[in-house]
């Protein structure tokens, strides 16, 4: 009966959240992330450098007791990397049980964007577009929206290409 | 509440049972993995119903049953058998156990024993 | 089945016991084995292992696992209750081992999320045969208790009755009142004749004479009938109709009960003769006792729980509680040293984080010493190994233990089951030479195979000792050579160094790849298990005297006793067990060779440097020696002297693996894992024998 309840209740949660996603930036562009995906978001915290790691994973941190790793998003996206400053943020994302912390320039707000005003962004553009599962349109805005299980994944089909 | 006594050499059996009822008004005072620790515990504990295994090291459930009615004549002790079983059954039914149930069982027909046992 | 089964918690105790009883089961067999007779302790024992596996697995719906236990179950039935002499331990021994190497793939499968489909057919039929052959040998010794079983259906005994008859016999007397009832009992209740016997005898004293059909409630046929046409019974009593009435509907059960007086008495009429029952109360034995009430006993304060004195935890909450011990470690670090409190004199406050620091340590140790496993087990094991090696090659070979109490670290135990298995088998295969050629040499026919455990510092040594043939070396030069593992000049090589060249990856000695030692798995893939745990592996041989090989496994990987050291700004954790000294070095020690690299002559032997900062690609300043300090570390026989800035100091760190997200994108060598220090910022320990592969290649 228990586990019943422990449904239902996670149902709601996924109700409450469907749709809703975090808005960071890079540059002069908007990307959003599923609001499910993100555990928390959190300053600049002193970073460990791990050796012979790609340039885009800047290390690890120490958050209460839990050793994360980083990545530059910026970086994973091949864009030129900016100074770290007061408005760079960490964005804790949680997929599929492996937490990783998203480097940012800066996070904007939690919007609602419905499946209606989702796009398929278009096929051959730049580098980014592979992490890109949708274009939202929000107002006169657009966020491009990640797929953050792809941030993840493709990395082991670049490591066999490194080879 | 209603006191209960799980007798079982096997734990996952014993977990079972005690998953089983997690939901029901029953308390589960105690586990005993053989006849002789199940007999000590029902003197000190004096559940209301016992589940009894029948095959268990060191004592086996037939002979636990017999000391317990011994002790306390109105024991309730459901028995805990499996096909093959028959003959030991029978001698539990005249020891006096007040019935048995037949692995494997569902968790409803567990629930409805029980409180057929305790009268409820 | 309902869904309660499938939760994981009972799927994982399922498995976890069922493992465990089916191991105990099969050392049982393989000791019994050796004596070529079963003990009765041996045939309870197992009869019981595989009653409750029987039970547990039906409750699961692993069919084809329950209906396997159940044949085996009814073998040892046989063997407990009849004795049958000159049975063929040895067909048992295999059939049984067979059924066990079933249960064990089941399970297995049942453990990865497959479906357990094994199909136990043959083995069941055979195992039947087997049944049937003990039984018949002792058909005519059968004794009473045996009809009492399902195991004898069929069989209809004689004196079936004897529940029934009185041992009184009364004459018949005319009762006020017969009645008839017919009870349905509820489906899915399972043995309804039984349950119509319990009706019989609970109606106990009141009444005095019955008849019922069907007559023969031991016959498991008759559950059938009662299923369905339900259970007919005739009764003569002085009661009324109510008090029958309310005794019967108290059935456990009972999902129908039709009760009417009847006035002839026709059934009985025609059973006087051949069928006068009579109510044999056994349960009477306890009405004596029943007259004395016992006050129930209040003191329920105590606790049952202290009737267990051993109770099983998942390894998942072990690891959780290592893991919060670990964080207290630390917190307790950043609360004793924290840097406000720095210049200040608080007395009382260092009392108490005297006290802190005793009580953090001690719980420590408490959980290090939960999580640490004797290795009976996994050396138990080997006995199988041993007796299936032996069986299919031929080969005589007896499995010596000696140290088997040793304990290591559950997490390690696990890691090294299947390297001792792989060697022993390397060992049996091509270590231990065919009896006759044993004989030919002087050697007794029988080969020894000693695995023995010993505690060593912070480590445990695992020494596999055969006295087999011992290694050629010839061959495992040639070998070498033709795969191009010389590292070192021919001239040069050390036996030693010869004999450890087989755990080089891509090595293997023996032509013919057999069976057991050759399944492309080779000692390479041995090597990595053991050094993933953080062990090392050596080789020693005299050449037809045997083999030694010698395993050396940390007692445990979750806590360490590290020296931090920095470099630039990045921290490194050195475990203190690999450290021989450190010291700060003259310039005038170091030496440089034509190539650049760069060494230290220490006591007149000269060392190998490696700059960490150089390696890892870390800015700092210090980059002389003399400004940095060295930590000669050594490992397997070789020093390294590792150049740093400065050592920080010495503690228990807590292992942490790095992020699975970093270890997915590149296994960095050097690396052991992360530790979290004092001051909240992490360092990277060190993994020695990497950075002897790291200066090698680099």
């Amino acid at each position: 009966m228990s586990e019943n309840e422990a449904v239902d209740s996670e149902d709601q949660v996924e109700d409450t959240q469907k749709g809703k996603f975090l808005t960071f930036c890079l540059g002069n562009e908007f990307y959003g992330i599923e609001i499910k995906y993100v555990t928390e978001i959190i300053g600049l915290q002193p970073i460990t450098e791990i050796p012979e790691m790609p340039e885009y994973i800047k290390g690890i941190i120490n958050l209460r007791g839990k050793i994360i790793p980083l990545m530059d998003v910026r970086l994973r996206f091949r864009k030129p990397f900016r100074e770290y400053n007061d408005r760079t943020c960490i964005v804790v994302i949680d997929i599929r049980e492996i937490p990783i912390g998203l480097i940012v320039d800066s996070v904007s707000e939690v919007i609602s964007i419905s499946d209606e005003e989702i796009v398929s962004p278009p096929s051959l553009n730049k580098e980014g577009n592979k992490y890109i599962r949708g274009i939202g349109k929000v107002g006169n805005d657009v966020k491009l929206l990640l797929d953050s299980g792809k941030l993840l994944t493709d990395l082991e089909i670049e490591n066999l290409e490194n080879i | 509440m209603k006191k209960l006594l799980i007798v079982d050499d096997a734990a996952f059996m014993r977990v079972s049972i005690r998953n089983m009822l997690q939901n029901q008004d029953i308390e589960i005072v105690g586990e005993a993995a053989n006849g002789l620790i199940a007999v000590s515990m029902y003197k000190e504990l004096r559940p209301d119903v016992v589940t009894m295994d029948i095959t268990m090291p060191e004592m086996s459930g037939i002979e636990a049953l017999k000391l317990i009615k011994a002790f306390d004549p109105q024991a309730k002790v459901i028995m805990v058998s499996s096909m093959g079983q028959e003959g030991m059954v029978k001698q539990a039914i005249i020891s006096g156990a007040k019935t048995f149930i037949v692995k494997p069982f569902k968790e409803e027909l567990l629930h409805k024993t029980i409180s057929k046992v305790l009268g409820v | 089945m309902t869904d309660q089964y499938h939760n994981e918690p009972m799927l994982e105790l399922f498995i976890f016991e069922s493992m465990q009883l089916i191991e105990q089961m099969e050392q049982l067999i393989i000791a019994n084995e050796k004596f070529e007779s079963y003990d009765s302790d041996a045939i309870n024992e197992i009869f019981r292992i595989m009653h409750t596996i029987k039970g547990s697995s039906a409750m699961m719906l692993f069919n084809n696992v329950s209906t396997l236990a159940h044949s085996m179950e009814d073998v040892f039935f046989v063997l407990r209750e009849d004795k049958p002499q000159n049975i063929d331990s040895s067909q048992l021994s295999d059939l049984v081992l067979e059924g066990i190497d079933f249960i064990k793939v089941e399970i297995a499968k049942i453990r990865n999320g497959d479906e357990a489909e094994g199909d136990a057919a043959a083995l069941i039929e055979s195992l039947r045969v087997f049944h049937a052959t003990i039984k018949a040998q002792n058909y005519t010794v059968r004794d009473q208790e045996m009809k009492d079983t399902a195991t004898s259906q069929g069989y209809s005994a004689p004196k079936k009755q004897q529940y029934y008859i009185s041992k009184v016999r009364t004459e018949p007397q005319s009762y006020s009142s017969s009645f008839q009832a017919t009870l349905y009992f509820e489906e899915d209740c399972g043995m309804e004749n039984l349950r119509a016997f319990g009706v019989v005898n609970d109606l106990g004293d009141l009444v005095k004479e019955y008849y019922h059909i069907p007559a023969d409630l031991d016959h498991e046929d008759s559950a059938v009938v009662i299923q369905e046409q339900g259970f007919t019974l005739f009764l003569k009593t002085d009661r009324s109709l109510e008090e029958i009435h309310r005794t019967l509907s108290q059935t456990i059960y009972l999902k129908d009960l039709q009760l009417t007086q009847v006035k002839n008495c026709e059934p009985f009429e025609d059973l006087h003769e051949e069928r006068k029952i009579l109510l044999n109360d056994s349960a009477k034995i306890f009405a004596s006792s029943s007259g004395e009430r016992i006050t129930i006993d209040q003191k329920e304060s105590y606790s049952s729980a202290s009737q267990q004195s051993i109770i099983s935890v998942s390894v998942a909450k072990l690891d959780q509680l290592m893991d919060l011990v670990g964080e207290m470690v630390i917190a307790e670090a950043m609360v004793t040293q924290n840097p406000d409190l720095k210049g200040l004199e608080l007395n009382n406050f260092e009392k108490a984080a005297r006290q802190l620091r005793k009580i953090t340590s001690e719980l420590q140790d408490t959980v290090m010493s939960v999580r640490m496993v004797p290795l009976t087990g996994t050396f138990q094991k080997m006995n199988r190994t041993v007796r299936d090696m032996c069986k299919k090659l031929n080969k005589d070979v007896r499995l010596e233990l000696i140290g088997q109490e040793t304990e290591v670290d559950k997490n390690i135990i696990e890691h090294i089951s299947d390297p001792l298995m792989h060697l022993i088998r390397n060992s049996i295969d091509h270590g231990i030479e065919m009896p006759s050629d044993r004989e030919m040499k002087g050697k007794p026919r029988w080969g020894t195979i000693t695995l023995e455990a010993k505690n060593a510092g912070g480590d445990v040594l695992i020494i596999i000792r055969d006295d087999g043939g011992g290694f050629n070396k010839a061959k495992i030069m040639s070998k070498a050579r033709e795969k191009g593992l010389l590292q070192v000049p021919e001239d040069e090589i050390t036996d030693k160094e010869i004999y450890n060249l087989v755990f080089l990856p891509g090595f293997s000695t023996n032509e013919t790849v057999t069976e057991f030692s050759g399944r492309g798995v080779g000692m390479d893939v041995v090597v990595k298990n053991i050094e993933a745990v953080g062990g090392a592996i050596t080789a020693d041989s005299v050449p037809g005297k045997g083999t030694t090989l010698s395993l050396k496994i940390p007692l445990t990987l979750a806590i360490i006793d590290g020296m931090n050291i920095k470099v630039g700004d990045s921290r490194y954790t050195i475990p203190t067990t690999a450290i021989k000294e450190s010291f700060r070095p003259k310039t005038t020690d170091i030496i440089v060779d034509p190539d650049d690299n760069e060494m230290i002559m220490v006591r007149g032997q000269c060392f190998p440097i490696l700059r960490l900062h150089e390696r890892y690609h870390v800015n700092t300043l210090v980059n002389n020696f003399a400004d940095g300090i060295i930590i000669m570390v050594e490992q397997d026989d070789q020093t390294l002297c590792i150049f740093a800035d400065e050592l920080i100091g010495q503690q228990q760190v807590v292992v942490k693996s790095l992020p699975a997200y970093i270890k997915h994108t590149k296994k960095v060598t050097g690396l052991a894992g992360c530790t979290l220090l004092g001051d909240g910022s992490i360092s990277l320990i060190l993994d020695i024998a990497g950075l002897f592969t790291v200066k090698k290649t680099g």
